[in-house]
């Protein structure tokens, strides 16, 4: 196995870290979705992000194009690194709500982008990444689906279009980090890893955006740190996602 | 319409046939009160079981790990979303209605979902050894369960939970492998668990319980209780770990191993709504289920909006 190195791990590392937390997210809202078939829904959606997740850092230790899989350890040693430095991840996907309407708008937000990014992606030199962007792109098909359908019957409600709106209008100012230009994504570029810098995919989202919430909020609010300033969220997260892991580090659960 | 009964008797003797009644059956109204009462519960403690594991979902150590984790939570869900279909199509309740009884205290979950998770530990054992004996409880439905639907979809969720119970077993070894501090929270999961668990089987099954004679349950309480011990007191000792009953005995020349005297006050006060965590449990459900009502509400006005719109 051949880990990435340099600037091709950054960029596979962020979309990675994005992956898992938007997935960890997920998880918190089995059992108090509005009702069962969201429980469910959220959950399948938060394993395939997940899964997204496990194959990328897969790639980024060198197992994506090799026959020798990437053992747990090894790649909860990445996922679950405790040095936030080491983190790459939007600070969109850092956020824990428990507000149903942030969830869904996220959720939809983040899918949208999501799409854009695996395009990009779709025909890397890096097979591995390749063919992951293959299989999540069958599977993200249904995420903006539910998502879409959600929104088409709840926009038009006045209450919950008024709540949906107003999570938006947190969100945007947040979601739009998502394409911030992770450190090495020239080098990625340069080696054919992804077709181009995400952000070129972003006039597009915003597009979506406008049409799906019929909005005008402004959307040019970016940061300029390039994914390595964590959020006040992280912390609380990844003491969260870490707690059973650092009751004993000599334990295998 | 489906089929009916001239009387109790004539139902009684097409259950004793091994008859399977239907959902467009005209059933005697004791047995459809008796079979949707027996899976309301059922679908309530499923969807309780849920809330019991969420908890710890986030927390767990590892990627994959949490993946799994989370598929049989939602196997949990799902059940309950199964369930209360089965039942709702008996037309007592909505599924609606059962929910909102269920978050207001006013219906009966399982004794062991009245209890909190409170360590990484109790996940393990809530996977192992509650999960163990509610597939024990319910392959014993499965086995003669004289009302189809619900006999159908048993199947499909003890296929599911044989993979859960598989999964904790998985899990509890590791930890029985594991490091000093793995085994003593265990140890200490066990002694919260231990009881509760075998409690879930419920007392001795009274001599006219209609949930035998009209082949529902085809195992008597106490007999399923017995098999569990059987089966997990020997399995846990084998690991090292310490059953919590001082009158536990093992008679070596037969190998049987027989639990000593159950108090049954814990489980009659969770029957109560009065369990160690039962009023946290219900108030955190209800509180969620207030906090999304605007969906629903949303959902159940959308047709009139779409008969409102414009052409």
């Amino acid at each position: 196995m051949t880990a990435l190195t340099g600037g091709v791990r950054e960029f596979v590392l962020a979309f990675a870290d994005d992956e898992h937390l938007m997935g960890q997210q997920h998880t918190e809202w089995i059992g108090i979705a509005p009702f069962l078939e969201e429980d469910l829904a959220f959950s399948s959606i938060g394993q395939d992000e997940l899964g997204h997740a496990a194959a990328l850092y897969a790639i980024v230790l060198g197992g994506g194009d090799s026959d020798e899989p990437v053992d747990d350890r090894q790649l909860d040693a990445l996922a679950f690194d405790p040095d936030p430095l080491r983190w790459r991840s939007a600070n969109l996907t850092e956020i824990r709500t428990d507000d149903w309407a942030h969830a869904l708008v996220r959720h939809w937000l983040y899918d949208t982008a999501e799409q854009l990014r695996w395009e990009l992606v779709a025909d890397s030199s890096l097979p591995a990444l390749a063919g992951a962007a293959a299989r999540a792109e069958r599977e993200e098909w249904f995420h903006r689906r539910h998502a879409d359908g959600l929104l088409d019957v709840l926009l038009p409600a006045p209450d919950a279009g008024e709540r949906l709106r107003a999570a938006l209008a947190d969100l945007l100012p947040v979601a739009v980090g998502l394409f911030d230009p992770v450190a090495g994504e020239v080098e990625a570029v340069a080696a054919g890893v992804t077709a181009a810098p995400f952000d070129t995919r972003m006039p597009e989202w915003i597009d979506r955006v406008r049409s799906r919430f019929d909005t005008d909020l402004p959307l040019s609010t970016r940061s300029p740190a390039g994914r390595t300033t964590r959020s006040d969220a992280f912390g609380p997260l990844l003491s969260r996602m870490r707690e059973v892991l650092d009751l004993d580090p000599a334990a295998t659960w | 319409m489906g089929r009916s009964w001239s009387s109790m008797d004539d139902f009684e003797s097409f259950l004793d046939d091994g008859g399977i009644v239907e959902v467009d059956d005209e059933m005697p109204d004791a047995y459809r009160n008796a079979v949707f009462a027996f899976i309301e519960m059922h679908a309530n403690s499923e969807l309780m079981g849920g809330l019991t594991e969420r908890d710890w979902i986030p927390r767990t150590p590892g990627l994959r790990h949490k993946m799994a984790v989370l598929a049989k939570t939602q196997d949990e869900i799902g059940h309950g979303h199964l369930l209360y279909m089965v039942a709702a199509d008996m037309g007592l309740k909505t599924r609606r209605e059962m929910l909102e009884d269920l978050f207001a205290g006013q219906s009966k979950f399982h004794n062991v979902f009245h209890y909190r998770a409170a360590t990484w530990g109790d996940q393990v054992a809530i996977s192992f050894l509650v999960d163990a004996a509610a597939l024990a409880s319910q392959q014993a439905v499965f086995k003669n369960c004289s009302y189809g639907p619900y006999r159908r979809i048993l199947k499909r969720i003890i296929s599911e939970e044989g993979f859960h119970m598989r999964m904790g077993e998985e899990r509890m070894m590791l930890i029985a492998e594991g490091t000093d501090f793995q085994r003593a929270m265990f140890q200490q999961s066990l002694d919260n668990w231990w009881w509760p668990a075998l409690q879930l089987f419920g007392p001795d099954s009274k001599p006219d319980d209609v949930l035998l004679r009209w082949h529902i349950k085809s195992e008597r309480n106490e007999v399923l209780r017995a098999r569990w011990v059987q089966k997990f007191a020997p399995l846990l000792i084998s690991y090292g770990f310490t059953i919590p009953d001082p009158g536990l005995v093992h008679d070596a020349e037969a190998d049987t191993w027989t639990a000593g005297p159950i108090d049954w006050e814990p489980l009659k006060r969770t029957l109560a709504m009065g369990g160690p965590d039962s009023a946290r449990r219900i108030g955190e459900a209800a509180a969620n289920w207030a906090d999304t009502h605007w969906v629903r509400e949303a959902m159940d006005t959308a047709p009139e909006r779409s008969a409102g719109a414009p052409a």
